[in-house]
């Protein structure tokens, strides 16, 4: 809403490409609402107090009654648990994966509803975009995954990266490097970068698509037939607004499953 | 050169960037998906594990066409 507000200042009459001076102007910090002592409030903040509001209710109201015929919410909640829990916790981590079944799950969900608010009418805005959010938790990811390689093997996890038994002894050194940068630097990073990037792409699509398809549209009196364009812009996003859905699943499925990988191989070097 | 103009030629150049960097993930995510759904056809019983595979092989493909779509904004 408060981009379709601030785009109505740009007349399609005069200039057709309504582009911000700046495009950092699209990754600016907003004024906080308001300011508990030293902590300031912005809109993001309150999506993520949301976001965890939202999830602990999910989990609580859907697993609170426990019955043994269970009703359609607590089938959809239980069906979301059991799938991070079977299908991506122990079917990729092995015999340990139960035990890392919770975090997996409420990074799952976690992820999931940032991502749902790109859609959700009236926000519009997924907090996951933000890249301090996805840079958070891939730093999570990386301390969850170091933590458990060096509980498994000891020291011999940081060696075993840089040194490889499983290669032959003249391609140790090389592989070793390559091993250790991306073992330990690439994979946060695009582990962070593959969230923060997907969800910037889908709300940019959307915004772009829907706002300038609008601003044709409700300037029909003064631009006459070339609002026609905009039908066509906002049919386009109507079908990204789609698609942004099954992306926005997908993410959260991803990002759980890269962690879940990521911990399998440091618990399991050889596989 | 006037200042101006380096600054649009600068973003010029960074959109063909991105181009060039969406075109090896392209044709990878392109192997991946279509080497997965032989896979799924042969032998249907194992398409669990080949979905499983095929979203972590788009996954480790995709990054770099991200990468790519990050260093457009920051260039």
């Amino acid at each position: 809403m408060e981009l379709i507000l601030a785009s109505a200042e740009c007349n399609p009459a005069v200039d057709i490409i309504c582009a911000p001076a700046d495009v950092n102007e699209l990754f600016e910090y907003r004024e906080a609402i308001f300011s508990l002592g030293p902590f300031p409030f912005t809109r993001t903040v309150i999506l993520i107090l949301g976001i965890a509001l939202i999830v602990s209710a999910l989990l609580y109201f859907g697993l609170r009654k426990k019955a043994l015929v269970p009703g359609k919410f607590q089938t959809v909640v239980e069906g979301i648990v059991g799938f991070v829990r079977d299908d991506v916790a122990i079917e990729i981590i092995g015999e340990h994966g139960a035990k890392y079944a919770p975090w997996l799950l409420s990074v799952f969900l976690f992820v999931l509803v940032g991502n749902m608010f790109e859609i959700t009418p009236f926000i519009s805005f997924p907090v996951t975009s933000r890249m301090a959010l996805p840079v958070m938790l891939a730093a999570i990811t990386w301390v969850v995954f170091v933590v458990a390689g060096i509980k498994r093997q000891g020291f011999g996890y940081f060696l075993g990266i840089v040194w490889p038994k499983s290669v032959p002894i003249a391609l140790r050194p090389l592989v070793g490097l390559i091993e250790f940068f991306s073992i330990l630097f690439l994979r946060p990073i695009t582990l962070a970068i593959r969230l923060f990037a997907n969800l910037v792409a889908g709300h940019l699509m959307l915004a772009l698509l829907l706002v300038s398809g609008w601003v044709f549209i409700s300037n029909i009196g003064e631009i006459g037939p070339r609002a026609g364009i905009g039908l066509a812009w906002f049919t386009m996003g109507l079908g990204i607004y789609m698609f942004e859905i099954v992306v926005i699943i997908l993410q959260a499925y991803i990002f759980t499953l890269l962690s879940a990988v990521y911990v399998q191989t440091s618990l399991y070097p050889d596989h | 050169m006037d200042l101006e103009a380096a600054e649009a030629i600068k973003g010029a150049i960074a959109l063909v960037g991105y181009g060039l960097a969406a075109i090896g993930p392209g044709i990878g995510i392109g192997i991946v998906a279509g080497s997965a759904i032989e896979a799924m056809a042969r032998q249907p019983e194992a398409a669990g594990i080949a979905r499983t595979t095929m979203f972590l092989g788009i996954a480790f493909t995709e990054a770099l066409a991200l990468i790519g779509f990050v260093l457009f904004f920051i260039a």
